[in-house]
């Protein structure tokens, strides 16, 4: 048997995101399922079965979508009457199925993933490719929060260094240490801190007078 | 960090909850269950306003929703929820009477807030999200700016930025800093000082310059060679100081005293010589006088008078002396004009007769013609033939002609006897006239000679029109001489008297002075006095008298010049004076000026460098717009819309259009970002989501925007509590749902609760949100309520249960 080279990057893919091979045919209430491939997360997807279906060159009927949604009717059957909590995910890897694939997502859930450009070791060629690939799987995959790029805790760090070095080299370092120091407090200090500054820029000149 | 999570609620009376009900909710997710108008709407509503204080969802519905919120019948109710933050509780309440809520505990305005805005989705604001996102303006107050100021911690640049705001305006930094007005007034109350100053030090200026033109002029006119200028007054001074004029002065001064001594000298030499001289000298000047004044008033008159007659009379010479040549010239004159005059009138009479003669003539010649012709006309034989017939008459017999025999019946004209008489008649006439006309042609032949000879001679004699009035010219001149001469004669007898007594006198005076040698010495004393004052010595005929009030004169003439120039340089030295005080008082305005000029130049620095500070302090606020805006696009791009995406995709993999943030690049520090689509292939810009998505793809993007806005700011509180997020989303989107709700809940941490009507998706939530590790949990509420009964809601809880089902085949 060989696989498609879409379902292998499918698989890949999941492993990666820490789902791991179950050996099929498995054994369910005493029935034996035949699918092409089938996977399990862990920890918190522990209970994610994800079946996947090589709608283009699998074996067991998998081109056959009347066979497909027989064979996922009598798993989900086997884990209701068994009272599992598995929750199911059928991938459909390659071509759209014709018929009566529609009617399984009310069964489980079921992805789809159309040809992905992949090149000879099975990778997709690019990003562009991954993120496809990625797209349509998303929902198995764990949700990943862009790092900030500042630190968003406080603002304090470097957004204002990066405000001090964006100043000109001939600003008066007093004055934007107040301004900054007096940040703090919010818009009336900053205002009453610098005019405190320009003020003192008069009297500043005061004391050159008297010397 | 052990995190807050809610424990447990107690609600009495609460809007749809009649009673009491209690409700655990101390599990990593609690599902709550309810027919339409259970109440689970109220649930969640009676959470916030625990936690709060208020109900926002029905705020916006209603603004005096607090009177609704008592359940209808009852008089009291309570809210109570209980949360727990490690081992340590904290209960947060609100009682509740017909008038509204009393909060006993809620959460500080921070988390409130949080809580509201990030935290809790009521089923009202999901529909609303995007478009309250979507007209989200750039004010401070914006859901937006809100989101971003929390989500980036920007309260500083936030500060700065409004703080340094009042520098962009001057009217406002005079107002905040104080030094600033007074700065500027002292400022422009130096530049009215420096400015008077300066008019002042003008004004001494032209003082100065006035009084040294003054200065030159004087110079100018008492011929001083010196230069004048403001540095050379001292120069100036020494020369108006020169005693050459006033040294000139006494010098004459001795003069006209000399002058008084020499007169003294003459007159009483005079005195000795006796009276005569004298009287003769002023007979002599008397005289001398008269005829001067005599030729002044006729001398003209004469002399025109004497050429006019000598124009006349040319070859004449006349007398020089008046008296004779008038008399002479007025004899001659006279002859002369009574000969003009005979010429003249004898030349009219000529012309006139000429004229007469010729008329005469033209008229002789006129009548000769005339007969000429008549005697032309008649036959010279006429009386012969008449008297011829005459003689033939009396041959005549009847009526037969004697000539021809033919008889004169034949001819009609009545008897031939009358015939021949009436022939013999008219022959006879015509001879007597022609004899007539002879003797009268004869008599015009002699008239006719006799004019032309007169006409000859007249013309030989006559005179040229020309002439005439020439002759007509020198009469009247004549005439008028002779007028003028006569006119004339007694002032030209008077002259020749006066003439003669001017003559007489002066050689007796000449005679007199001779005589007197005393004169003579005085009168060499005055010559050489007269040559030692460049006075013309005295002259022939001079007297004493006249000669020194001569050289009297010209001294005081002298003497008047000497005191003009000394009084000039009095007036110079004046000038001098007014010239040497405007310029010390001008120096003194220049020393004000130089003061009032460093102090407007240092009020001017010390406004100089607080410019520089507000211009710089303007720079900062530059910056920290620029930076801000910069962050803020940062996150929105980098961030915001990759966290969006992503669990967009997730619940709707088969859409190609995603929904984003954009900001425009070119945006300042405002912030508009927009609402677009992205294709999620490509970079492709769509439309806004309202265009581009279905309805249920909509919902989807606003559920996962308000996801993705709880998950992109920092995590105060943990929770997300979604009031029936899935009334319009098709299965699958739900099957995803689920997954992300578990992803949200298993892998970050979030305690979530969510409200669902439908019976199916609690039974398929329940089983994709079993407990999936030994920790994991999770609790379903189920609310019921009947017409006539109080709320129940019943509680399960799951846990955690190895998964067995699943064999390896054989």
């Amino acid at each position: 048997m060989s696989a498609s080279p879409t379902l292998l990057a499918i698989q890949a893919r999941l492993r990666k995101a820490g789902y791991s091979d179950l050996s099929t045919p498995f054994k369910l209430a005493g029935v034996d399922f035949a699918f092409t491939a089938a996977m399990r997360g862990r920890n918190g997807r522990a209970l994610d079965l994800v079946l996947l279906v090589d709608t283009t060159t699998g074996d067991f009927g998998d081109r056959d979508g009347v066979r497909v949604r027989q064979r996922i009717e009598a798993l989900s059957r086997a884990l209701d009457v068994t009272g599992s909590r598995y929750v199911v995910t059928v991938i459909l890897a390659g071509a759209v199925l014709s018929d009566g694939v529609e009617v399984l997502s009310e069964t489980c859930r079921v992805l789809q993933v159309e040809a992905v450009s992949l090149d000879v070791e099975g990778q997709p060629v690019d990003e562009a490719a991954e993120r496809q690939l990625d797209d349509r799987i998303r929902v198995l995959l764990p949700l990943k929060l862009p790092v900030a790029s500042a630190e968003p805790e406080t603002g304090v760090g470097p957004a204002l260094d990066q405000l001090v070095g964006a100043l000109p080299a001939d600003t008066n370092k007093a004055l934007v240490d107040a301004a900054l120091a007096a940040a703090e407090g919010g818009e009336q200090a900053v205002t009453d801190a610098v005019a405190l500054i320009i003020t003192q820029s008069f009297q500043l000149e005061g004391e050159e007078e008297s010397s | 960090m052990t995190e807050r999570i809610l424990k447990s609620l107690d609600i009495t009376n609460f809007r749809s909850i009649r009673g009491h009900i209690h409700a655990p909710l101390d599990a990593k997710v609690v599902l709550l269950h309810g027919e339409n108008g259970a109440g689970k709407t109220s649930v969640l509503s009676a959470i916030e306003l625990a936690l709060t204080g208020k109900v926002q969802s029905l705020e916006r519905a209603d603004p005096g929703y607090e009177k609704q919120l008592l359940y209808r019948s009852a008089t009291e109710g309570s809210v109570i929820l209980q949360t727990l933050c490690g081992a340590q509780e904290e209960g947060y309440q609100a009682a509740l009477t017909a008038d509204g809520a009393q909060t006993i505990h809620a959460l500080d305005k921070e988390l409130a807030t949080f809580f509201r805005e990030r935290a809790f989705l009521p089923q009202s604001l999901l529909g609303q999200l995007l478009q309250i996102y979507q007209d989200a303006g750039s004010e401070a107050a914006s859901p937006l700016a809100q989101f971003v100021g929390k989500l980036l911690g920007l309260d500083r640049l936030d500060a700065l930025e409004a703080g340094l705001k009042p520098l962009v305006d001057v009217r406002n930094v005079r107002k905040s800093v104080d030094g600033w007005l007074a700065a500027e007034n002292e400022k422009s109350r130096v530049e009215a000082l420096l400015s008077d100053h300066r008019k002042n030090h003008d004004a001494l200026d032209g003082e100065v310059q006035l009084a040294i033109d003054e200065l030159v002029r004087i110079c100018v006119s008492l011929e001083l060679p010196i230069k004048v200028a403001e540095d050379n007054l001292e120069g100036v001074a020494v020369t108006l100081a020169e005693s050459a004029d006033a040294d000139a002065f006494a010098h004459l001064s001795d003069q006209q005293r000399r002058l008084a001594a020499i007169r003294r000298e003459i007159d009483t030499a005079q005195n000795a010589t006796g009276e005569d001289p004298n009287v003769t000298a002023i007979g002599a000047d008397e005289a001398s006088k008269r005829y001067a004044l005599w030729e002044a008033e006729f001398g003209e008159r004469f002399a025109t008078a004497r050429q006019r007659s000598e124009g006349l009379l040319v070859d004449v010479s006349l007398p020089s002396d008046p008296s004779r040549f008038a008399d002479e010239a007025l004899e001659r004159l006279r002859s002369e004009q009574k000969q003009l005059g005979d010429r003249v009138s004898q030349a009219r009479t000529d012309i006139e007769r000429y004229a007469k003669a010729q008329d005469e003539r033209d008229l002789a010649n006129r009548q000769r013609e005339t007969i000429d012709e008549e005697v032309g006309r008649l036959s010279t034989s006429a009386g012969s033939l008449a008297s011829t017939l005459a003689e033939l008459t009396s041959f005549i017999d009847g009526e037969i002609c004697p000539v021809c025999d033919r008889d004169f019946e034949e001819v009609d004209g009545g008897p031939l006897s009358e015939h021949v008489h009436g022939k013999v008649r008219i022959l006879s006439a015509s001879a007597e006239r022609l004899l007539t006309l002879g003797r009268t042609r004869s008599e015009a032949q002699v008239t006719i000679e006799r004019l032309d000879r007169e006409i000859e001679a007249i013309g030989s004699r006559k005179l040229t029109d020309e002439a005439i009035a020439d002759l007509d010219r020198h009469l009247s001149t004549a005439g008028s001489v002779i007028a003028e001469l006569e006119g004339l004669l007694g002032a030209l007898r008077e002259g020749t008297s006066l003439r003669v007594a001017d003559v007489t006198a002066r050689r007796a005076v000449t005679d007199a002075q001779s005589r007197h040698v005393s004169l003579a010495a005085s009168r060499e004393t005055l010559s050489a006095f007269a040559i030692s004052i460049n006075a013309d010595p005295i002259s022939e005929g001079e007297t004493f008298h006249a000669a020194a009030s001569r050289m009297e004169q010209m001294l005081a003439a002298s003497a008047a010049n000497l005191e003009g120039r000394l009084a000039l340089r009095r007036r110079g030295n004046d000038h001098l004076a007014v010239a040497r005080s405007a310029i010390a008082r001008r120096e003194q305005a220049k020393t004000r000026i130089s003061t009032a000029a460093a102090a407007w130049q240092r009020a001017e620095d010390a406004l100089g460098r607080a410019q520089l500070l507000r211009d710089q302090g303007i720079a900062i606020r530059n910056a920290v717009d620029k930076i801000r805006s910069g962050i803020i696009r940062r996150e929105f791009n980098d961030r915001l819309n990759l966290l969006w995406r992503d669990l967009f995709v997730r619940l709707a993999p088969g859409e190609p259009f995603v929904p984003a943030f954009r900001i425009p690049a070119a945006s300042t520090h405002k912030l508009q970002p927009k609402l677009i689509t992205q294709h999620r292939d490509g970079g492709e810009v769509g439309g806004t989501p309202g265009a581009m998505l279905s309805a249920g793809n909509l919902n989807t993007a606003a559920l996962t925007l308000f996801t993705a806005l709880h998950l992109s700011v920092p995590k105060e509180l943990p929770w997300l509590i979604l009031d029936d997020p899935v009334q319009s989303m098709d299965d699958v989107h739900i099957a995803h749902f689920a997954a992300l709700l578990r992803t949200l809940s298993k892998e970050h941490g979030r305690q979530i609760m969510i409200a669902v009507h439908d019976r199916q998706l609690f039974e398929y939530l329940k089983l994709e949100l079993s407990p999936a590790f030994q920790d994991d949990s999770l609790l379903t509420l189920e609310l019921s309520r009947g017409p006539r009964r109080d709320s129940v809601c019943v509680a399960r809880r799951f846990s955690f249960k190895e998964e067995t089902a699943l064999l390896a085949a054989a």
